[in-house]
């Protein structure tokens, strides 16, 4: 009899004691999905203060309205304020006779060259003319990578269909060097030879090595980019917190600039590989408050995909 | 490590236990809840989190339980143990020996820092005056047999890889075969990164491990992961028979919380950790001494073994 009645509050308002025991479940949940705990409980608190006296009505549990107003509120966070357009701003940047300057970045391995030649492919298939800058002198095979993926791209997309010109061409000049100028030369080779984008590949650092870091705020500093993108991958627990605030704070500190170019979006890669552990795309977004421009997929040049924030939530709620 | 760092918290949450005048259930609690906040904020595993608390309240009986020096004194060891059970699977892990060929195979994630390890781990053990060579079994990573062949050039360690050659279990196979005719000591196989989603790359995986009979797969997992670790590390272990595992990227600020699922999910030991991106950021790693050092306490064996 009594259980017929469960979750029905009649008409009294929410308190937090009420909310407790249902957010210290969600956040637990939402921790076991891979969201940062810190964030998981930001997020909890957020809820609880929206919810707060809030006054239920006849037949609405506290539950479920709790949850709905965690779904909503997630929702909210993955739906971008701001659009990220590459393709009309390549466009845009074609108008004023200069390339359209993309640089990838972010910690060791998550999939920064990998994902820029994904992004490569789907810029060529958009009939644009792509430089690859091989701006990480330092990794042992990064140049080779990079030279492996152009030679694959122009087999793909031959020269013949595209006027006798190459649609993909590397800019590198070994390891050791500057990455900083290597950049800029490859700006300019781009601009001579009307390539309509270019790629910056950058080493992968860690967000604490501030002699890496200071490099990678020179490096944007001096070429101005018209996107600075950072790759991270859906693997990262609550490090995603601490690489995104310490990859914005350097671009911040080292740029001496008014107005420093901070990330502009981000590249979220293996998603394959992580089930419904969807927590790192809240994490992400949580703190730069940037949109997931691209999600990485899996390893070939077609798992390129855009962020669906629906389907991320309720993988996160299920 | 998640427990160098976790050291002080759970230094001072155990030390609630002795500014409390008594130690009931609340004590108890909220010390476990100070325990348990920090263990997930290093990203170890909820699951495992979870474990532990349950397992530290069901060793304290309160009702049943004599002065409260005891009750204290239960109290820490439970938890000591508890931690230790989170690095310490329990198992020796293989060692080479000498005058004979010792085939190691790395497998694991992409990314995770395999091939860099590969040569890190070769370079210790020419170190140490082992004969030692690597084999490049990824035959799929763009650049991946350049980064390998790169790498060995510069520590001076003979290497085998094709440029031509596609199929990994060859690669593999004929490499091992010539460092073995060689008298090679320790032959290193590294191999693709790869994921339990994809089947085709997991069976790719025993095909190679079949063709070389490793004497002992590492899988190697970076630090920063979170949450998907253990689903990763318990798959692979399913597939092939992982011995050992090595946690990379440490030099950063992860506190490889995450990783440390994977010595549960394959009941292997964690033997090295890798602290850079250069050949000798490289340290073997030993569980007892490392937590006993931690939590700055000479007599935790005796503390555990109670
Ligand atoms: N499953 C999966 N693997 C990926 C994805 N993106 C990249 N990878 C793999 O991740 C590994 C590392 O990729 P890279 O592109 O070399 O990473 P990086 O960030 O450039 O690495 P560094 O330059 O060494 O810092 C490679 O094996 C890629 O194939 C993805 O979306 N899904
Ligand atoms: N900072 C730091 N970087 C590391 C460490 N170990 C590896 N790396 C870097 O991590 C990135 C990936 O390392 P790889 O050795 O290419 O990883 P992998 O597992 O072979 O990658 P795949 O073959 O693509 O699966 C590279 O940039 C390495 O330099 C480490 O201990 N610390
Ligand atoms: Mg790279
Ligand atoms: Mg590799």
């Amino acid at each position: 009899m009594f259980n017929m009645f469960r979750g029905l509050v009649g008409s009294k308002s929410i308190s937090r004691e009420d909310m407790e025991p249902i957010l210290d479940k969600l956040r637990d949940h939402m921790i076991a999905k891979n969201v940062a705990t810190d964030i998981a409980g930001k997020l909890c608190e957020s809820v609880a203060s929206r919810l707060e006296g809030k006054v239920l009505g006849t037949f609405t549990g506290v539950a479920s309205t709790v949850k709905a107003t965690l779904v909503d509120a997630l929702v909210q966070l993955l739906s971008p304020r701001r659009r990220v357009d590459i393709l009309r701003d390549v466009i845009e940047a074609q108008q004023q006779q200069r390339p359209y300057v993309m640089v990838f970045c972010g910690v060791n391995g998550v999939g920064k060259s990998t994902n820029l030649a994904k992004i490569c492919f789907w810029l060529v298939e958009n009939n644009f003319k792509v430089l690859i800058a091989a701006c990480d002198t330092f990794r042992a095979g990064a140049v080779e990578q990079l030279r492996t993926h152009s030679r694959c791209l122009n087999a793909l997309h031959p020269p013949e269909k595209h006027g006798g010109y190459p649609v993909v061409q590397l800019y590198q000049k070994g390891y050791g060097k500057d990455a900083a100028g290597i950049a800029m030369e490859a700006i300019n080779q781009a601009r001579d030879c009307k390539m309509d984008v270019v790629l910056v590949d950058t080493a992968g650092r860690m967000q604490d090595n501030e002699p890496l870091m200071r490099a990678l705020a020179k490096l944007i500093k001096v070429n101005s980019p018209d996107l600075v993108l950072f790759v991270g991958e859906a693997l990262v627990g609550n490090e995603a917190v601490d690489q995104l605030v310490k990859f914005n704070q350097a671009l911040a500190d080292h740029s001496s600039q008014e107005k420093p170019h901070l990330i502009d979006g981000i590249v979220l890669t293996k998603f394959d590989t992580i089930d419904d552990k969807v927590g790192a795309a809240i994490s992400m977004t949580y703190i730069t408050g940037q949109p997931i421009v691209f999600v990485g997929t899996g390893q070939t040049y077609t798992d390129l995909k855009n962020l669906n924030a629906k389907a991320v939530v309720h993988a996160l709620m299920k | 490590m998640v427990l160098a760092d976790l050291g002080r918290k759970i230094t001072s949450a155990l030390r609630s236990l002795s500014n409390a005048t008594i130690i009931n259930k609340e004590v108890l609690d909220s010390m476990l809840k100070e325990i348990c906040a920090a263990l997930l904020e290093a990203d170890v595993n909820i699951k495992l989190v979870k474990q532990l608390r349950e397992n530290v309240r069901s060793v304290i009986d309160f009702e049943d339980m004599a002065g409260g020096l005891n009750k204290r004194r239960m109290i820490q060891s439970a938890v000591f143990k508890e931690l230790v059970k989170l690095v310490d699977p329990g198992v020796k892990a293989y060692q080479p020996t000498k005058a004979k060929s010792n085939i190691i195979m790395f497998v694991g994630l992409q990314g995770s820092g395999k091939t860099t390890t590969c040569t890190k781990l070769a370079y210790y053990y020419q170190k140490k005056g082992w004969k030692t060579s690597l084999v490049c079994a990824d035959t799929f990573r763009a650049g991946a047999f350049d980064q390998l062949k790169q790498n060995a050039t510069k520590a001076r360690i003979p290497f085998y890889g094709s440029y031509t050659e596609v199929d990994p279990v060859v690669i593999a196979q004929d490499g091992v075969e010539k460092f073995k005719n060689e008298g090679f000591e320790i032959i290193i196989v590294d191999t693709s990164g790869r994921h339990k989603q994809e089947d085709s790359l997991f069976e790719e995986m025993l095909q190679v491990s079949i063709a070389v009979s490793p004497d002992n797969i590492i899988f190697v997992m970076d630090a920063s992961i979170g949450q998907a670790c253990e689903a990763q590390a318990r798959a692979f272990k399913e597939k092939v028979d992982v011995g050992a595992v090595i946690v990379t990227k440490l030099d950063g600020h992860a506190k490889g919380g995450g990783a440390l699922s994977a010595v549960a999910a394959t009941h292997s030991p964690i033997i090295f950790i890798g602290t850079g991106e250069h050949i000798d950021d490289f340290e073997p790693f030993k569980v007892k001494p490392f937590v006993s050092k931690l939590l700055g306490m000479g007599d935790i064996e005796g503390l555990i073994d109670k």
